[in-house]
């Protein structure tokens, strides 16, 4: 699996991070350090015992990664989520957590298939 | 060479490593992972550092605490900082900046602008330090030297003259004080701190003359017979031609100063003094000041004929008028500044002249006179150029300065690099490069456009083709006039930056060309409103917008009773309106039936704009009143979304005409459920 498919496999643009990182070997190491981060354990933990602040700023930090690996589909999920729990938690907050689930379970395993094709 | 040290703060490990990468080639990177460890690295070493990237949201302490403690420890004024945030939100850009944030660098992060971003505040940096220091070498060499050559010339006349050997410092000392006293007590001589310092430095000249008296007559420790006292008298004019007899320099303040002293330091108020009998007010007061200064001194100094007097017998000598008369304001300042005197007189006189003339130089500085620069300027204009660097977006800019005495016009390196001309340029009007680059008659247009701001709108924007090399490409020029602090202020030149904007002037004309119009009135449809509107704001992510919605009040009534007709005609009229009153950067469009769009980028004030279009638009057509009513969204408000603001625009729109149509109204948060209940109804 090339790089630029694991892109398409996320649902993001692969040329746009490509012209801002200028270089394919950082894209590719980031991306694979993706993983590594404990922000969306942070996030997972702190919703699940209540902790906003926490939880906000674990949202808050993926939203960032995101950005700067353009993870369009995570990005736009955590974002929602970061808003809606940047002054306390509301109805919403829930219902995008579990989008954020979802898109990073996805995200997340696309970025694992790529790691495996390149080991393999 | 070392490389430059930055300190990166932020909690996300792999936002750190992703700016430290586009960093590590040409800096030494430092990490923190929030603010406290930020704040702990900043205390042990802010002096080693350059720049400070800073993310806001982090855990313990956030940028804005690690702003704050920077100001708390002045580590502000030393180190630059640049925001690395997803917060761009204009409330936190503002506070940023109000804590002394330099730049801004959003997310996602762009390594070319990232690196610029860098370079360009380092270099911003460098280049405010170098020049402070170059400001302050020159205060500080134009002082040592002149003091020196003073010291010099004092002590050649004074041990020509035989008089104390501090005589010449204490006149000029006196007369500071003098001075100094006189202007509290009237302003009728005009005399400003420069002017106070001018005439002190001149009195060291006072006596200049003395040097072609023979010296059997200077030094006659006895009385001096008429004869010879008339010789000695001849000083004062012989010192004054000297000093008009210099072959250069007639035109300088000190010179001509000095002209007064030496040649009417012996007249008297009474008009019995010499060498020209003036009388009263006819002596220059640099003259009666030093003449006073002198008298002074002489009677409390010892001289080979005579012991010193105290303080007290010669104020009360010279009140009397035993020694001459004076201005009786001087005469004032003398008895009501006996402590004053003493501590001159006694105190290390070098020491003494030196701080006060730090002082007044200093002090004209601050003043801004004769193209003096103080710190505060010049972080003032650094600060504005930092801003016009930050709404340049992520453009690359070329920046310059402009000042009009010399004419002369200085590019960033990068951007003469960029233009391919030289960095400073003097002339700029007269130059062929420089007009060959800006086109024929560009300049005339760009004098216009500078003539025509003011100190409260001192900001210009224009945008014109440059020629480059071979290419031609569009440019945006955002410039800032700058003015002197006198009143009235005088135009002193301009600070500017020139942004690439071709590639989104191009879009922007192919968008243009295949814009779909209303058929009826020529203004944009509702898909090509949208498409460009959204368009202007990725352009311009930092830019403040207000999309406004405009609707004909009562339009049915206009068709029901004079027809679909003339329906069609108040459309067109207001359509044409419309055009005209906005600006051709702006967006205007017809959604369809009587309800029209436009779309404004805005800066201060845009509720006067609002007002203003809102009227232009209504008026009267065949005795046919067109009224109109217009809600306004702002993206400050709601953020950068059409479709929120085209929601926000329709709430306020709906408010305007429940609260009785014909006016605009604003969205705010009160409006925020205006919709959801009757949106059915209109």
């Amino acid at each position: 699996m090339t790089i630029e498919q694991c892109y398409a496999l996320m649902g993001s643009d692969y040329t746009d991070v490509l012209n801002r990182l200028r270089s394919e070997r950082l894209v590719q190491k980031f991306v694979l350090k993706f993983l590594d981060d404990k922000s969306y354990e942070l996030l997972c933990t702190s919703m699940e015992t209540g902790n906003n602040e926490d939880a906000f700023r674990a949202a808050h930090t993926i939203k960032g990664m995101c950005q700067n690996l353009g993870l369009t589909v995570l990005m736009r999920s955590s974002s929602e989520l970061t808003e809606s729990l940047r002054n306390g938690p509301t109805p919403e907050s829930g219902p995008l957590f579990e989008q954020v689930k979802a898109d990073y379970a996805m995200t997340a395993e696309a970025i694992k298939a790529y790691k495996d094709s390149l080991e393999a | 060479m070392k490389k430059e040290k930055i300190l990166i703060a932020d909690d996300s490990e792999m936002n750190r490593s992703i700016l430290a990468d586009m960093l590590s080639d040409s800096y030494e990177i430092i990490e923190a992972e929030d603010g406290v460890q930020a704040v702990s690295i900043l205390k042990n070493s802010v002096a080693d550092l350059s720049l400070l990237l800073l993310d806001i949201v982090m855990p313990r302490m956030d940028g804005f605490g690690v702003l704050e403690a920077m100001n708390q420890n002045g580590w502000i004024e030393d180190l630059p900082v640049i925001i690395i945030s997803a917060e761009t939100s204009s409330s936190h850009v503002e506070r940023a900046y109000e804590l002394g944030a330099t730049d801004f660098i959003a997310r996602p992060f762009d390594a070319i602008i990232v690196q610029r971003r860098v370079v360009n505040s380092l270099l911003l940096y460098a280049k405010q330090k170098r020049l402070i220091s170059l400001v302050e070498d020159q205060v500080y060499e134009k002082e040592r030297q002149s003091d020196l050559m003073i010291d010099i010339l004092s002590h050649i006349m004074e041990f020509r003259n035989g008089e104390s050997g501090l005589h010449i410092l204490h006149v000029r000392n006196l007369t500071d004080l003098l001075l100094s006293c006189l202007v509290k007590k009237t302003d009728k001589y005009k005399l400003t701190m420069a002017d106070i310092s001018l005439i002190s430095t001149a009195s060291a000249l006072h006596d200049v003359g003395k040097m072609a008296i023979d010296e059997k007559i200077l030094n006659k420790p006895g009385k001096l017979t008429d004869e010879e006292f008339e010789i000695m008298k001849t000083h004062s004019a012989i010192g004054a031609n000297m000093i008009s007899d210099l072959p250069v320099h007639q035109q300088e303040q000190l010179v001509k100063t000095a002209y007064e002293i030496c040649r009417w330091h012996h007249e008297r108020w009474d008009g019995r003094g010499y060498p020209d009998g003036l009388k009263g007010d006819e002596i220059p007061i640099s003259a009666q000041v030093v003449s006073l200064a002198d008298v002074y001194d002489a009677l409390t100094s010892e001289r080979v004929y005579k012991p010193p007097f105290s303080h007290e017998e010669a104020v009360d000598m010279i009140t009397h008028g035993k020694c001459g008369v004076f201005n009786p304001l001087l005469l004032e300042c003398l008895s009501e500044n006996v402590e004053k005197f003493l501590a001159t007189l006694s105190s290390d006189p070098i020491d003494e002249l030196k701080r006060s003339k730090i002082r007044s130089i200093s002090e004209e500085m601050l003043k801004n006179e004769g193209g003096g620069v103080s710190k505060r300027t010049l972080r003032l204009l650094d600060r504005e150029r930092m801003r016009n660097n930050f709404y340049a977006s992520m453009t690359e800019s070329v920046q310059f300065e402009y000042g009009i005495n010399p004419s002369m016009i200085t590019f960033s390196g990068w951007g003469a690099k960029k233009l391919g001309v030289e960095e400073i340029i003097m002339n700029p009007s007269q130059d062929p490069k420089l007009n060959d680059i800006l086109g024929e008659g560009a300049w005339p247009k760009l004098e216009r456009a500078v003539r025509a701001t003011t100190p409260e709108h001192p900001e210009m924007r224009l945008d014109l083709p440059l020629k480059t090399g071979d290419a031609v490409r569009w440019y945006r020029l955002v410039t800032r006039s700058l003015w002197t602090d006198d009143a009235p202020p005088k135009f002193d030149g301009v600070i500017g930056t020139a942004m690439d904007i071709h590639d989104s002037h191009s879009k922007m004309q192919e968008l243009e060309k295949k814009a779909a119009r209303d058929p009826l009135t020529g203004l944009l449809n509702r898909a090509s409103a949208r498409e460009k509107i959204e368009f202007k704001m990725l352009d311009h992510p930092q830019s403040r917008f207000a999309l406004a919605i405009i609707d004909l009040d009562d339009f049915k009534k206009a068709n029901d009773i004079y027809g679909h007709m003339f329906g069609d005609e108040v459309l067109k009229f207001v359509a044409k309106n419309l055009r005209e009153s906005i600006r051709e950067s702006d967006v205007s469009g017809r959604f369809g039936g009587e309800e029209f769009l436009m779309f404004l980028e805005y800066k201060t004030d845009i509720e006067k704009t609002v007002d203003r279009i809102r009227r232009s638009v209504c008026g009267v057509i065949e005795n046919y009143t067109v009224s109109v009513t217009v809600g306004v969204a702002l993206s400050d408000k709601v953020g950068l979304d059409y479709e929120k603001l085209l929601h926000a625009a329709d709430a306020a729109l709906y408010a305007g005409k429940r609260g009785g149509k014909a006016q605009y109204r604003f969205y705010d948060d009160s409006m925020k459920n205006l919709l959801e209940s009757d949106t059915q109804d209109i």
